[in-house]
This record gives structure tokens, C-alpha cells and sequence, in this order.
């Protein structure tokens, strides 16, 4: 495979259509980002807001017209709704029927776009780029709209804004209206610092994406695409690897939103907080991806929890067998659909569905036998406070996760199975040491190793770091030599470590497909 | 309020209720034991706590849940 030239490599130049898919990896996405907030730091203060809603226009229409007009329309529909709901006395059959029906339509955009993808491939570019997130965006809003939380946007703009805000709309987080409009509508003044941060936060996304990612994508696509060729020991790292990968990705696309979004002196909800020094599935889930766990408990778990009816099967097992059944069932029913919509929310498919029944199983036993795992803990005389126990449980929740990520990376249960059955029937241990590993990247393999264990080494340290400081803050602090040397590494490392260019197909975030 | 701290050390023995102002905010309690908490405090109350209610400013702290139940009942 050929290294594209170098102004083809740093123009992200492509055929069409690529060129014109709005995506944080290009020059010219950069380049958007400094002109924007040139502008944006020029105009009144009043007006700032007008310039984030002309950029984020600007960015999505690249995905097309259909794209545009199809959140525009969302945009409008949740707008009117979101007055006719709140304008509607509580007590009206009315109310909960504009709040239902247009739950639905937004849904069924939703579920309609994830249908076509399943059966039309090709055709992706279809589905309005970002659906999964602004549509739980809207329906948050209108949710809270109708149980009185909050009252409807004045301004339609600001609405179409919230659903169209560019650092966001590619992969998340899932804003909460309560949390992000204020700050859009706001003008910033400009915060060299803030500015700073930013750039720094976003330099650091590229490079957990282009440097880490998407070199690590080179092996697990390699490996899991001839999966038959592979021994259980080579797939076991590549499941292993691909979990890493997963997370570098996403969390780096993060950074890179949460940059940018700084840049303009607005704060994105946080997505990611260390989630593999989580000590069990259930911590897990509140540092991955903790915007949507979070839509999931707000406008999933607690009205099913506390809906009539699960209340009553929950006083039916609690009069049989005791408060705990009661809490136990009502938890479990609602667990059940959170678990089962989120496997849906990542694919439509049986993969995604086993995914969800999957995690369904891994909290709903912690939930279930809470108290017994207490007992045996005790029995073993194991101190929960040791340092070796909590680094079990993170190796463990680490393995958790790895084995989710097995079922849904071939896209095919029977090729998950396959791949775990040679865990134990054919390990062939020694395809680690026999040269296998090298022939997978095709040029300079020691170099490529290397630079990944080198890679995914500075991400554990930097988030081992940050959870005792603020790494950009101290950084600051260095003597200014050092730190303008520093900066430039960090540029220069992403712009000559990272992985670009076509046919690698590794450039797009995993993440946009949702 | 006594019977309030009895209700939410049961659920979560390791948390300190007299001192924490964030449960929700900060994610000190996780879902599930806010469905506990809330469910036991139904019982114990005899009140009904409606989805509009359940915000955080309502359940950051033991003192905040408390003037929701003087306020329901």
C-alpha cells in the first residue's frame, strides 16, 4: 500500500465522496476551526451564538442536502412540540399525544435509518450523519418539556443550534439541553487559557485516534478479517487490542469535541472518565460513554422503575419474597429494556441485541447476587482497599468488556462463537513468537509495534496522571522553552506517527455510524 | 429526618449522607440505589414522588430529599 503523497496526506484529499463527509480528520477541518473562532471573537457579544449556528451549518451540509434538511425538519418538529406540550394543560389527553407521537416519529426516523444501513451498506452516507445523538438530544428536551422540568426554547434557531452545535453532532456526547443551550446562546468573551486548552485537549484526541486507534485497527483488521488463519492466542490479543482500540477512538474523538467546543469557551459534557480503572460493570458503565448511560437512567430506567405497572409486579414478588425481591425485580425489569434499547442504540442486528443481553447479565447478576459475592469476599478474607484486589477487578472489568466487544466486532454470532471456541481448542501460543505478529503490518512491523505498545503506554499514563491533576494546567506551569518544545512534539508526533490516508479505511470514527 | 438517614444508610452504607451536597450531580449514588432509595422512601412516607420531581436539586442531599417529603406529604 502506498504512503499518499504529502499534500494528499495532511489535505485528506479523497474521491469523492469523501472529500465532502464532514469529519474532524482534515486540514481543512483545522483550518474551519481557527476561522470560525477568529470570527467568533470578533462579533458582539450577542451575536456570537449565530456564528457557532452558521459554522455547524455549514459543517453538516457537507453531508448533503438531505442530511441538512432532514435535521432541520427534526429541529422544527421538536421546536413546535416542545410548545404545544408545555402550552397544553397537564390534565389533557392532548398533552401526552403530541409529547408520544412525536417521541415516535423521532424514533422511527431513528430506527428507519439503522434498517437501512443493515440492508443497504453503501448507501450509509443516507442516514442524517449523527441521528443517534441529537434524536436523544430532542427527546430529553421534550421529555423534561413534559414532566414539567423545563420550559420550551423561545427561539427556534437556538433549538435548530443545540441539535446542530459541529464539535457534537458527529459522535456525541448526548448534550442535555439543560447543560449545553445556555452555554451556546451565551457569548464567551475570549480566554487566552481556555483557547489554549482547548487546542491542547484536541491535539491530544488526534493523537489517541490517528496515532493509537487507528494504528491498532491496521492489526485487529487484519487478524479478525482472517480470523481462520489465527491461532486463539493471536485472537485473544486482537480482542484484547481491539477493546483498546475502541476506546481510543471514541474517547479521542471526544477530546477532539471537547477541544474544539473549548475553543469557543463552551464546556461538552463529559463522555469518558477513566472507565477501565472501573472495578466492576456497573462503575464501568458510569465512565464509558457516560452521556448515554446517563439519557438511559434519565428517560429510560427511572420511568420504567417507577412506572404502575412495574411497580406492582415489584409488591407481587415483594409480598412473596421481602423488601430485597422487590427492589431486585422492579431493578431487573427495567434493567432489561435499558440493556436491550442500548444494544439496539449501537447496531441493528442479533450481534448488537447479544451485546445488550449480554451487559444485561453482567450488572443484573451484580444486582442479584450483590449480597452473596459480599459473602464470599468476606469468607476469603479478601481487603477490598488491597491494591492487588483492585487491580483484579480492573483486569477483570478490562476482560468484561473485551469478550462485549467479541460479540459485536464480526458482525456475525457464529464468527464470535468460532473466535472464542479457538481460545481453547487451538491456543497455538507460539504464533506470538514465531514471526506471525510481524507479518501483519507489511512495512517495518518492529517500528509500528513500537509505536503502539509506546502509544497505548501514554494514554494508561496520561489518565493515570490526570486523576490526580490537571495535566494542561501543570503543563503551563513548565518554563516556557520546554513547554513550546513540548507543544511541538505533540503536533509534530501526530502529524508524522499518525495513520492516514486512503485505504488503510481506518479514518472514519467508529462511532459516526451511529 | 432520623428515619430518613436510617432509609439511606441501608441502601448505601459507605457514603456519608450528613455530608454530601452532590449525590446525583457527582454520581455518588448510581441509578439503582436512587430507585431504592426512592421506592423505600414511598413506603415509609406514604407518599407518591412524580417523575417532574426527580431532579437533582431535589436529591443532592439529605437535607434537599427531606424538604421534598415535608413538602409531598
Amino acid at each position: 500500500m502506498n504512503q499518499p503523497d504529502l499534500l494528499t496526506k495532511y489535505l485528506h484529499l479523497q474521491q469523492w465522496p469523501d472529500i465532502l463527509s464532514p469529519s474532524f480528520i482534515s486540514a481543512y477541518f483545522i483550518v474551519f476551526v481557527f476561522i470560525l473562532s477568529f470570527i467568533y471573537y470578533l462579533m458582539p457579544k450577542k451575536a456570537r451564538w449565530t456564528v457557532l449556528l452558521f459554522g455547524s451549518v455549514l459543517f453538516y451540509s457537507l453531508a448533503g442536502v438531505s442530511a441538512l434538511l432532514t435535521i432541520l425538519l427534526t429541529a422544527f418538529l421538536v421546536y413546535t412540540s416542545g410548545h404545544l406540550i408545555a402550552n397544553t394543560n397537564k390534565r389533557e389527553k392532548k398533552r401526552i399525544l403530541y409529547f408520544g407521537s412525536t417521541v415516535l416519529v423521532l424514533l422511527g426516523v431513528l430506527f428507519y435509518g439503522k434498517m437501512y444501513a443493515l440492508f443497504r451498506p453503501p448507501f450509509y452516507y443516507l442516514i442524517p450523519l449523527g441521528i443517534s445523538y441529537y434524536t436523544f438530544s430532542s427527546i430529553g428536551y421534550l421529555a423534561d418539556i413534559y414532566w414539567g422540568k423545563a420550559k420550551p426554547e423561545r427561539n427556534f434557531f437556538h433549538i435548530t443550534l443545540f441539535l446542530l452545535f459541529f464539535p457534537k453532532i458527529l459522535q456525541g456526547p448526548i448534550s442535555s439541553h439543560t447543560k449545553l443551550l445556555p452555554q451556546l446562546k451565551e457569548g464567551h468573551s475570549f480566554d487566552y487559557t481556555k483557547y489554549c486548552y482547548g487546542m491542547q485537549l484536541a491535539v491530544w484526541g488526534y493523537f489517541k485516534k490517528l496515532v493509537v486507534a487507528d494504528r491498532i485497527a491496521i492489526f485487529t483488521s487484519a487478524v479478525f478479517n482472517h480470523y481462520q488463519d489465527y491461532g486463539g492466542a493471536v485472537l485473544f490479543l486482537s480482542m484484547l487490542l481491539a477493546a483498546m482500540q475502541l476506546y481510543c477512538d471514541f474517547s479521542g474523538c471526544m477530546d477532539i469535541a471537547g477541544g474544539v467546543s473549548q475553543m469557543f469557551g463552551i464546556e461538552l459534557e463529559q463522555n469518558f472518565n477513566h472507565p477501565f480503572f472501573a472495578r466492576s460493570g456497573a462503575e464501568f458503565w458510569q465512565r464509558w460513554h457516560m452521556t448515554l448511560s446517563g439519557w438511559f437512567r434519565d428517560y429510560l430506567f427511572l420511568p420504567i422503575s417507577r412506572s404502575a405497572r412495574v411497580k406492582k409486579i415489584g409488591k407481587y414478588f415483594g409480598n412473596k419474597w421481602g423488601a430485597a425481591a422487590r427492589k431486585s425485580s422492579t431493578i431487573l425489569i427495567a434493567s432489561f429494556f435499558v440493556w436491550m434499547a442500548t444494544g439496539i442504540w449501537h447496531g441493528s442486528g442479533l450481534p448488537y441485541l447479544a451485546w445488550g443481553f449480554y451487559w444485561y447479565l453482567v450488572i443484573g447478576s451484580s444486582t442479584l447476587l450483590g449480597g452473596k459475592y459480599q459473602q464470599l469476599r468476606n469468607k476469603l478474607g479478601i481487603n477490598e482497599d488491597a491494591a492487588e484486589w483492585k487491580l483484579f477487578q480492573m483486569i477483570r472489568t478490562y476482560l468484561i468488556f473485551s469478550f462485549g466487544r467479541l460479540l459485536t466486532i464480526p458482525n456475525d454470532l457464529r464468527v464470535s462463537w468460532l473466535i472464542f471456541l479457538r481460545f481453547f481448542t487451538k491456543l497455538s501460543l507460539w504464533e506470538l513468537f514465531d514471526g506471525t505478529l510481524l507479518e501483519i503490518y507489511n512495512k517495518a512491523p518492529w517500528t509500528e509495534y513500537l509505536i503502539l505498545t509506546a502509544g497505548i503506554l501514554t494514554v494508561w499514563l496520561v489518565d493515570l496522571i490526570q486523576t490526580r491533576c490537571f495535566i494542561r494546567e501543570k503543563i503551563a506551569g513548565w518554563n516556557i522553552i520546554v513547554r513550546c518544545a513540548f507543544y511541538s512534539l505533540a503536533v509534530l508526533a501526530v502529524l508524522i506517527l499518525g495513520k492516514y490516508g486512503a485505504g488503510y479505511g481506518n479514518t472514519t470514527f467508529i462511532y459516526m455510524n451511529f | 429526618m432520623e428515619k430518613l438517614y436510617e432509609i439511606l444508610t441501608s441502601c448505601c452504607p459507605e457514603i456519608d449522607f450528613k455530608q454530601e451536597t452532590a449525590l446525583v450531580t457527582d454520581k455518588i449514588i448510581d441509578s439503582i440505589d436512587l430507585v431504592s432509595i426512592i421506592s423505600d422512601i414511598e413506603d415509609e412516607f406514604g407518599i407518591n414522588i412524580e417523575m417532574s420531581e426527580i431532579a437533582p436539586e431535589n436529591f443532592d442531599s439529605a437535607e434537599a430529599i427531606w424538604a421534598l417529603i415535608q413538602r409531598l406529604s
